[in-house]
């Protein structure tokens, strides 16, 4: 399978959820997922980054069709995503499949790891029974695991060893895709690059396309051919992982990279002010204008587009797009 | 607090809905409900104004429809065996098996929570112990075996007390006693169990931590948060005094709603029984609605969001 | 540790020694249930009489203890039946009907929980509101009701006492289905593309099968109580069959008489329901803790 040519297209993906307070309250509508669109070419691996509560876990679910968007669509391999639960929608999964934050709650607990990674197999009927184990023995062996650990229990692994198990499940059958929600944020430090070298290695190997969900952006840029910023539901900038993460257009981006721990950048970190976002009292205009440094009175007015700089970068920023000029920012006082 | 009252009444209401519905399918699955109600005996010419009367040449949710407005109206038919209306026969019952539950209501209470929160609060001590014991043995000796060991002991053997009948108040000692001694074991079971749980919580800790005396650690802080969980059993304890003692009355030959029931049910006098059914429901539920409006009380948190109620 | 002595007491004291208390208790427990178990499967075997063989020679004859004889160990009844071999085959009755209802309930009830669990939406509302049915009405009141109006039969029986509980079952399993559905397990087998039957079965049904066998242990002595309290009143099993609880009640026509013919299965009715809740109440300590 060579690179390049599109393998999913998102457009417009919007998923609202109902928050009530209490059993008769009104239901409050908050829009987890906010118009995000983004395009996955086979083999190569898009980044998605942005604080917890952003709609980045969504974005991921609703690609997957794990869910199903309230508005926009989503298409694979150029057809339309079937609705969740129905037989084409399961015999889809055999393409694309997920990696989770919690390896061990991702795994059944009352199986041997073997029988696990064989499960795919036995659901979409792939090969003989008889081929079976070495399928798992090889794959097993492909995510740096012994066959003979195939033996044990979820709990008898170490937590990489159980994300290792994870993969090499998710990679049964082969599939186009792979969405890794967080896939190392629950590991030690010292396991989640050997995670990461893993992730690049499997994909060289299999040539499978990857949506790569992280709050880390040095994570992201690691494994990404292009990365792509979330802030409550909108992406808000995307490019290059290099170029964003050098020269970061967008002021949330900006934010995010200064906030990675640098030892030749000492003092010159940005710290957000104001309220971390909340979903369901989405600000006016742009979303982030309220803990913006540059924010002006457009800002609060209007919700920028994303649209793409000169270099082609997309950005979602009246400043950074030269419309307005840098304002002082509307932290400390009261958001309009 | 309106928002609150207004869930649990439509709840309340949903619930005795759906046990009339239910008499109603059971009613319609035993057979022709014309025959059932007027009897087997009945004269044709009776049966068919009856079905007339009831609407049951009708469609089904006609039926339905016209039951339930029936009952809304207090109509719950006729004794097959006396014929006369069964609401009137359940009611005259009400007071015999209100003079046997109300006092055990009482001596579950007295007795119970005072020797739960005491076995609590000295667990394993051999006080706890011998209410754990005696707590155990409540729930897995049936009220008929208590009873009746009563009955042999004091009636047979000492000759104190007369066994069965309802000719004086000594006559109602021995159920009352047998009602309250299962009952107490059960609440004293759970009041010990909701008070450990709550002894285990960290703001209790704190608050002794911070130097707040025992007593009103205890008094302040554990019972108010142990009451909860054990208003819930007294409710249940509440919905079941017209019902409660089916059993108890049938050992000792108490005329009560109970005896009633059974007689009706060996009989087949569906009039009564499900007449008997429908005042369960809804003394229970109305028990539950109090319960839930006493919790609103007890615990400012559900007053401020009733979602958490759920 | 800074806390007041009584706390203390209260909070770290206790594990230890209830612990080393309970064993005995629930091993007595256990010892008593196989021998119910062997009694009720062997019935045929050990049985010296049939249970409703009549010796009219020997009625109302008392238990060896208060004087009996050999040819009836615990005595015979009015129409000289044999104590021993009705109780053997009572113990048979009431343990059949126990066990089949509550793995009735345990079926009714986890299916409804997870049909709750994976349709949600208006499926779920009906199962919540039957719950909350079951919840608003003595089981007692319920049972005798649907006797009256159907009659009574054994299977009718067992199935009726079969929905004694299962409004739990029901709860735990659509609550423990949403919580693996919601991040865990079964949402990843779902993402493989398994189908529910797969889901269900083959992944949360053994996860959750300790917490709903604690559950089990624990609704067989009402089961058992049930039932007895039934037949007690003559509205359970029907003669000629005969279980405990219809023992006890045969028996208390000769309360003053002959005492034996009652104190034998309520005896047996009171040890069988308390070495199941000993062992229940074990189980769920060391099992799960999270049921209450």
């Amino acid at each position: 399978m060579k690179p390049g040519g599109a393998l999913l297209e998102a457009e417009g993906l919007v998923r609202r959820y109902a928050m009530r307070r209490g059993i008769m309250g009104r239901a409050v509508e908050v829009r987890a997922v906010d118009g995000v669109s983004l395009k996955l070419e086979r083999g190569r691996t898009l980044g998605l980054v942005g604080e917890s509560g952003c709609g980045k876990s969504t974005t991921g679910r609703l690609v997957l069709g794990m869910e199903t968007p309230d508005a926009g669509r989503v298409s694979f391999e150029g057809a339309t995503m079937p609705q969740p639960g129905s037989a084409a929608w399961r015999k889809l999964r055999a393409r694309m499949q997920m990696v989770f934050q919690d390896p061990l709650g991702a795994l059944d607990r009352r199986l041997p790891i073997a029988t696990q990674v064989a499960e795919p197999l036995d659901i979409h009927n792939i090969g003989a029974v008889s081929e079976r184990a070495a399928r798992v023995e090889a794959l097993l062996r492909a995510v740096g695991l012994r066959p003979d650990q195939g033996a044990l229990y979820p709990h008898e692994l170490s937590g990489g060893q159980r994300q290792r198990a994870v993969l090499a499940r998710a990679l049964a059958t082969d599939p186009a895709l792979l969405v890794c929600d967080e896939p190392i944020s629950a590991l030690d430090v010292s396991i989640q690059a050997q995670v990461m070298n893993l992730l690049l290695d499997l994909q060289e190997q299999f040539g499978t396309s990857m949506l790569f969900v992280s709050h880390d952006l040095r994570a992201v840029r690691q494994v990404s051919h292009r990365v792509a910023v979330m802030y409550l539901g909108r992406i808000v900038e995307e490019g290059e992982p290099d170029a964003v993460l050098h020269d970061p257009a967008h002021p949330y981006t900006r934010a995010l990279v200064s906030a990675i721990p640098h030892p030749g950048r000492m003092g010159q970190r940005m710290v957000l002010q104001g309220d971390p976002p909340n979903p369901a009292d989405r600000p006016s205009g742009c979303a982030f204008h309220p803990r913006c440094p540059v924010a002006n009175s457009l800002c609060a007015r209007e919700a920028p587009v994303l649209k793409p700089r000169a270099d082609g970068r997309l950005i979602a920023c009246h400043v950074a797009h030269g419309e307005v000029a840098a304002g002082h920012g509307f932290t400390g006082q009261e958001a309009a | 607090m309106l928002r609150f009252i207004a869930s649990r009444l439509a709840r309340a209401a949903l619930t005795i809905a759906m046990v009339v519905t239910f008499a109603f399918i059971v009613l319609r699955l035993s057979g022709d409900p014309a025959q059932i109600i007027m009897g087997a005996d009945a004269p044709p010419e009776a049966v068919d104004a009856f079905r007339t009367a009831w609407g049951l040449d009708e469609p089904i949710w006609v039926q339905y429809f016209s039951y339930f407005w029936a009952i809304l109206q207090g109509d719950l038919g006729r004794s097959m065996r006396d014929g006369r209306d069964a609401i009137v026969l359940v009611t005259e019952r009400i007071p015999a098996t209100l003079a046997l539950t109300l006092p055990a209501l009482a001596i579950k209470i007295c007795l119970g929570i005072p020797a739960g929160i005491y076995a609590a609060l000295h667990r394993n001590s051999l006080a706890d112990r011998v209410v754990m014991i005696i707590a155990v043995a409540g729930f897995t000796v049936p009220s008929f075996v208590l009873g009746l060991l009563l009955v042999l002991l004091f009636a047979v053997q000492l000759g104190w007390l007369p066994s069965g009948g309802q000719e004086s108040w000594r006559h109602g000692i021995l159920p009352v006693i047998t009602l309250g001694l299962g009952g107490a074991a059960v609440l004293a079971r759970f009041t010990r169990s909701a008070m450990l749980e709550v002894l285990g919580q960290p703001f209790i800790r704190t608050a002794s931590a911070k130097g707040v005396p025992w007593h009103a650690v205890v008094t302040g802080h554990a019972l108010p948060n142990a009451a909860i969980p054990t208003v819930t059993i007294i409710g249940f304890m509440v919905g079941s005094l017209i019902a409660g003692a089916v059993v108890v009355e049938s050992v000792f030959s108490w005329p009560g709603v109970g005896r009633l029931l059974v007689v009706a049910v060996a009989n087949r006098d569906l009039a009564v029984v499900q007449c008997i059914l429908l005042l369960v429901a809804i003394t229970m539920v109305c028990a539950n609605l109090i319960v839930d409006l006493l919790y609103g009380l007890l615990d400012p948190r559900l007053r401020a969001a009733p979602g958490k109620a759920a | 540790m800074p806390e007041a002595p009584l706390v203390l007491a209260a909070s770290t004291a206790p594990p230890k020694r209830r612990r080393a208390a309970a064993p005995a208790l629930v091993i007595f427990g256990m010892a008593w249930l196989m021998l119910m178990l062997a009694v009720a499967v062997l019935a045929d075997v050990i049985a010296p009489y049939a249970y409703t063989a009549l010796d009219l020679r020997n009625r109302l004859s008392p238990p060896i203890l208060f004087g009996g004889t050999w040819i009836h160990p615990l005595g015979t009844d009015e129409l000289g039946r044999d104590v021993l071999s009705r109780l053997i085959y009572s113990i048979r009755t009431s343990l059949l009907i126990a066990f089949g209802a509550t793995i009735i309930g345990a079926a009714v009830g986890t299916s409804l929980g997870f049909l709750a669990a994976h349709f949600r939406g208006l499926v779920e509302q009906a199962v919540l509101a039957l719950v909350d049915f079951s919840a608003s009405l003595p089981f007692l009141i319920l049972a005798l009701a649907v006797l009256a109006f159907f009659g009574n039969s054994l299977g009718l029986l067992v199935c009726l006492l079969g929905l004694h509980a299962w409004e739990r079952y029901a709860r735990i399993a659509r609550g423990l289905a949403l919580a693996a559905g919601a991040q865990g397990y079964a949402a990843a087998v779902r993402g493989l593309g398994a189908s529910p039957w797969r889901i269900y079965g083959r992944h949360v049904l053994p996860n959750i099968a300790s917490t709903l066998i604690v559950s089990m242990t624990l609704a067989f002595p009402e089961v058992i109580l049930l039932e007895s309290g039934l037949s007690f009143l003559g509205l359970g099993v029907q003669p000629p069959e005969t279980s405990l609880g219809s023992m006890v009640g045969y028996g208390r026509e000769y309360l003053t008489r002959a005492p034996w013919i009652l104190l034998t299965p309520a005896s047996v009715i009171v040890l069988t329901t308390l070495s199941v809740s000993l062992i229940g109440d074990w189980l769920r300590d060391g099992l799960d803790p999270t049921l209450r």
